[in-house]
């Protein structure tokens, strides 16, 4: 006999009051843990993901928007820079891969990314790491067939908007022939969740997230020609396709810089003054040096059509401000956790009556007041440290569990069970709060009157 | 009332304890000027209800302590130890047995003797309380809590703790009050034998006449005075 098994014992005779108390322990440690893994292991996949995004170059807009949208297939695009601005950026010195995407469409929610072959060839999603086949093949990529379909998608917005003047509209002039067009290549969650597969069409449908009334493009299915290797990035839950395709098709006008309707210019001085019309929803800028980010970055940012961006630092001040609401949320789950330890004094002081007795009898039987004293706080210590530690374990469990939500809503899993050192501390946390909490009971019990709760009941 | 040539084990001397009454005015419960209890002696204390003897007790035990006089047990005077000296005091030399048993609820009968080793010599261990306990009729409900026990069980693992550190005073308050005739005579007979076989001396506290017919040494609480 010692003093842990008469506190088990004791823990024992209470059983509903001892599960409950230290269930209340239990779900604050557990909604803490839950809560600092799911924020850290968000904002370490958000970081990760901008590894291989040195800058970001797009409309005019919230830098935030132009990250998310460019980087993690999130939010809609701030708008259209032109084409040329790419070109420029492309043979810049400074600028060692410059990749240009568009988006506009979706298939069953999964963002469609028009883009180049660079994407595949040349761009590292993370250092030392370009998006690989597990099947398949890519697209093919020709710029003149991009510029052919750039001049085609301006005359069609030419020609709607003079519909919607009532003019007499001629006929387009027959689009140049493309080599390899409606050709798609899929990120690996996209190839899990919808079960296409290599040389399987799909119709894709208008606008960036699925809608009941978006237009579909019947008329221009793709072909799948290739699945990528899982990422574990927002490149699994894309779908890429030929970037001159994507300005064949119905309802890809071009829009002016800023996401305004391309101003009406005549086709003659077009022809002379645009002669590439071309523009994308953003441009992503790997440097051939850091030292000269901060300058590329600042005359970027001077002109009026378009705006460069750090990732890094942008998910940055993201999660500085989400930092707060994590605050918040674990202010609850410390609040949470003083209940618990509320709930195990007044569960303590509740069953005292009946502890007097006891205490007097083991007292009498020759205990000290300290041991009475130790039982008591130990009791309460233990109650806490074992809901605290059923609460780490529940933590985890819940990262676990909302690990499949989080793939299919983002691609990415958090590691559910790499313990942070912080846990260790809510253990520590826990003993504190149970050596606080049983402080008043024990001392009650240190001041017992022996003999009187030793005499008869009856 | 110590045998010649016997060691005394218990000596009281000019004992008073009061307490004070709801008027503020202390209320004497214990006056006592000379009493003596020899090794292996048992003596049986009579007075009526009210008349102090559970406190008297409680007073040897060091539970309570006296406003005046002196109390010598085994040699030591219990009042001037240190509250935690005279814990473990109590634990190694005197066994106590209650009139409501006062086991643990949660504790099996041999985790309740235990548990008296437990703050006691320590010594003997498990084999030791599962001795008692089969000594005083028990070996066959070691693991049974109080509750699956009678109520005259539930007494004699009282004994078999009170036992348990081989105390050379056992203090027996009313022992038998919650037992019906049949198991008190029973469980006195037993706390008198395995006193006397073990060599502990035995102060019983009663008021009631069929316990005090079975005891040689009679004395009453007032006659103390």
């Amino acid at each position: 006999m010692n003093l842990v098994k008469i506190v088990i014992k004791n823990m024992r005779q209470r059983a509903l009051a001892t599960w409950l108390t230290g269930a209340s322990v239990m779900l604050g440690v557990a909604l803490a843990v839950a809560i600092l893994l799911i924020k850290q292991g968000v904002q370490q996949r958000f970081e990760q993901g901008t590894l291989g995004y040195e800058m970001v170059v797009g409309a005019k807009g919230s830098p935030l928007q132009l990250v998310l949208n460019t980087v993690y297939n999130l939010d809609i695009s701030p708008g259209n820079i032109s084409w040329k601005l790419f070109e420029q950026l492309r043979d810049d010195k400074r600028v060692k891969l410059a990749v240009p995407f568009s988006v506009g469409d979706n298939y069953k929610g999964f963002r469609i990314v028009g883009t180049t072959d660079a994407f595949f060839k040349d761009f590292e999603f993370e250092p030392g790491r370009k998006p690989e086949l597990a099947s398949g093949r890519v697209f093919n990529f020709s710029e003149d067939a991009l510029k052919s379909a750039f001049r085609e998608a301006e005359e069609r917005a030419r020609e709607r908007e003079a519909r919607e003047r009532g003019e007499e509209v001629k006929p387009a002039p027959e689009p140049e022939h493309v080599e390899h067009p409606f050709e798609a290549v899929i990120g690996s969650t996209v190839a899990e969740q919808t079960g296409l597969t290599n040389g399987e069409k799909f119709i894709a449908a208008h606008g960036v997230q699925p809608s009941a009334e978006a237009k579909e493009h019947t008329e221009n299915p793709w072909t799948v020609v290739g699945i990528l290797q899982p990422t574990h990035t927002a490149v699994d839950r894309a779908i890429y396709i030929n970037l001159d395709s994507f300005y064949h098709i119905e309802g890809h006008e071009l829009r002016a810089p800023g996401g305004q309707a391309k101003e009406e210019k005549p086709a003659a001085e077009e022809k002379d003054n645009d002669p590439d019309p071309g523009q994308v929803s953003s441009i992503v800028l790997k440097l051939r040096s850091p030292i000269t980010a901060f300058g590329l970055y600042r005359e970027i940012n001077d002109r009026e059509d378009a705006q460069a961006a750090f990732p890094a630092a942008e998910i940055r001040k993201l999660f500085d401000i989400v930092g707060n609401i994590d605050k918040l949320l674990l202010a609850q789950a410390i609040l949470i956790l003083v209940v618990g330890g509320v709930a195990i004094a007044v569960s303590i002081y509740n069953s005292m009556s009946e502890r007097r007795r006891e205490i007097a009898i083991l007292r009498a039987l020759g205990a000290r007041r300290e041991t009475i004293f130790a039982i008591v706080l130990l009791e309460a210590v233990t109650i806490c440290l074992f809901g605290a530690a059923a609460g780490l374990v529940g933590g985890h469990v819940v990262v676990a569990m909302a690990n499949g939500a989080l793939y299919k809503a983002s691609g990415f899993v958090i590691p559910a069970f790499h313990i942070q050192p912080l846990e260790w501390y809510v253990l520590g946390v826990a003993v504190i709060l149970g050596a606080v909490s049983g402080l008043g009971p024990a001392l009650g019990a240190y001041r017992t009157d022996v003999a009187k709760n030793l005499a008869p009941t009856s | 009332m110590s045998d010649a040539g016997n060691k005394t084990i218990l000596q009281l001397r000019n004992l008073r304890k009061s307490y004070p009454s709801i008027d503020g005015d202390p209320l004497e419960v214990i006056r006592l000027r000379q009493f003596d209890l020899g090794a292996s002696e048992q003596i049986v204390l009579v007075g009526q209800s009210g008349s102090g003897k559970s406190t008297l007790l409680n007073l040897i035990a060091g539970i309570l302590l006296p406003d005046e006089g002196e109390i010598l047990v085994n040699g030591t005077n219990p009042t001037q130890l240190s509250e935690a000296a005279r814990d473990r005091f109590r634990a190694a030399n005197i066994g106590y047995v209650f009139q409501s048993f006062n086991l643990l609820q949660g504790f099996t009968a041999l985790e309740n003797v235990l548990l008296g080793q437990m703050f006691g010599s320590g010594n003997g261990g498990t084999d030791r309380a599962a001795q008692l306990l089969n000594n005083v009729g028990l070996g066959h409900r070691l693991h049974h809590k109080p509750r699956a026990l009678s109520v005259g069980e539930q007494q004699r693992v009282a004994i078999a703790r009170a036992l348990v550190n081989a105390p050379p005073l056992v203090l027996a308050d009313e022992p038998t009050g919650s037992l019906d005739s049949k198991n008190g005579a029973a469980v006195l007979e037993l706390l008198r034998r395995i006193c006397a076989e073990g060599n502990h001396a035995l102060l019983l506290v009663t008021h009631d006449p069929q316990v005090m017919s079975s005891f040689e040494k009679v004395v009453r609480l007032e006659d103390l005075q």
